[in-house]
């Protein structure tokens, strides 16, 4: 099985930003044009977050996401205040492949899994952890990582995966944007905890990083923002690298 | 080259916007097939896939468009994409036992793989026979994403393996076609599958 290498886009519409640990907000590009970049460096998907869309409980923006994805042959996730199955259609309709849901689910209602998947199929309805470390477990957030929820995130992934999720994209609030490694643990009792795939992210800073979550919690996919951001590594750069440690990714 | 696509629009879950923008980049002009009269514009047919198989058939169903559909894969090529291809089957039992459009001799199930199902990710095809939709495009990744395979045994053109489960890929019966990944999703061997088949 190949490991999936997605390019992971945190939006302020028109804005591409990366924050830290989910706080501040530093001005990386424009979305159409980070899109198309990442589409040429050969990633395999790309995941679109509107990160304040909850937050102030407004609208898509579905204009920046049709323009953004029109030149763009691969396929694309969008998340961000998502609250029905009205607003999952509009982003299937404007380009999306599928969609990723959080804070609609803990805040009020979890059936959207369930109705949303038996209508758009599994394979569309990918569910967004922001998980926050405790003292011996983790804690899932809301809201960009600003708001706690009363879940705990091995049970949370085991209910999500049950009502019919079709994927996990699993982000650490710890790890995120500081680039100092991923939550290895976490990373891999998320793994084992469910059949559908499991996305990793949050922590990447080298290609050592990349490799040793890869080896250690065998997601199906890894997203990364920060460390493609600098520029250091393209995604072809990344590939190689894994491909040479005998880790399986596409051309 | 007779490059008038239709595309069937079958409500809420279809990419009709995905499908049409690589389609067009491979030179091909698009309509949206939503009516039986719209079936008098085109060459050529593409049956999209996202969604549930009991549900496309039931869309279908509402706007009439089953029989005219049928007749029109009969006389048009026709390129199914993953729940598209799905669709051409006899039956298919995602939710419950539902009749799909019988252009090939097939039954839709559920992927016959014990480990992580959808299977999602760009993966190889290992061409069957030799395929006008999938020529020159032998050594290609195609993009997937499913949780249900097409069990077939006459029209094979291609298989791919997950989780050392081998499923059918493609399937070509005359000028039949469906491909179980998404072309349009495929980087550049998704534009040029396009591109084979406007061409046919």
């Amino acid at each position: 099985m190949q490991t999936r290498i997605i390019a992971k886009l945190e939006v302020k519409p028109p804005y591409v930003v990366k924050p830290v640990m989910f706080e501040g907000l530093r001005k990386v590009g424009m979305i159409k044009d980070l899109m198309a970049k990442y589409f040429e460096q050969g990633s395999d998907e790309i995941a679109y977050i509107d990160i304040v869309a909850s937050l102030y409980r407004r609208d898509i923006l579905f204009d920046s996401i049709l323009d953004g994805s029109k030149d763009l042959y691969i396929p694309l996730g969008v998340g961000g205040g998502i609250r029905d199955i009205d607003d999952i259609s509009k982003l299937i309709h404007s380009g999306a492949d599928k969609v990723i849901i959080n804070t609609h689910l803990l805040a009020e209602d979890p059936n959207l899994i369930n109705e949303a998947s038996s209508v758009f199929g599994k394979q569309a309805i990918v569910v967004n952890i922001e998980a926050k470390k405790t003292d011996n477990d983790w804690i899932c957030y809301t809201d960009g990582g600003k708001i706690a929820s009363n879940r705990y995130v091995l049970e949370w992934v085991k209910e999500v995966e049950q009502r019919g999720a079709g994927e996990i994209l699993l982000q650490s609030i710890d790890c995120d944007g500081v680039e100092k490694g991923f939550d290895l643990e976490l990373c891999k009792k998320v793994v084992d905890s469910v059949n559908i795939p499991v996305v990793v992210s949050s922590g990447a800073g080298s290609l050592e990083d990349i490799k040793e979550v890869i080896e250690y919690a065998k997601p199906s996919g890894v997203a990364l923002s920060s460390i493609l951001h600098h520029n250091s590594f393209t995604i072809q750069d990344i590939k190689n690298y894994l491909r040479k440690n005998n880790i399986k990714v596409s051309k | 080259m007779k490059n008038k696509v239709g595309i069937v629009d079958y409500g809420l879950s279809g990419n009709v916007y995905n499908i049409q923008k690589a389609i067009e980049k491979a030179g091909g002009i698009v309509y949206v097939i939503d009516n039986i009269e719209d079936f008098n514009k085109i060459d050529k047919i593409v049956i999209p896939g996202v969604g549930n198989f009991k549900d496309a058939i039931w869309e279908l169903k509402q706007k009439d468009l089953i029989t005219p559909l049928i007749e029109n894969i009969n006389t048009k090529p026709t390129l199914g994409i993953c729940l598209g291809m799905q669709l051409l089957s006899t039956f298919g039992y995602e939710s419950s036992k539902t009749d799909g459009l019988k252009i090939i001799n097939a039954k839709v199930v559920p992927l016959n793989v014990d480990e992580v199902i959808p299977h999602v990710g760009f993966n190889k095809i290992d061409k069957i026979k030799d395929s006008k939709i999938l020529n020159g495009l032998e050594d290609e990744e195609f993009y997937f994403m499913h949780s249900y395979e097409m069990l077939n045994f006459h029209d094979v053109a291609a298989t791919t393996t997950y989780c050392e489960h081998q499923f059918v890929s493609a399937v070509e019966k005359g000028d039949v076609f469906g491909v179980q990944f998404h072309p349009e999703k495929s980087r550049e061997a998704g534009i040029k599958l396009f591109e084979n088949f406007l061409n046919i």
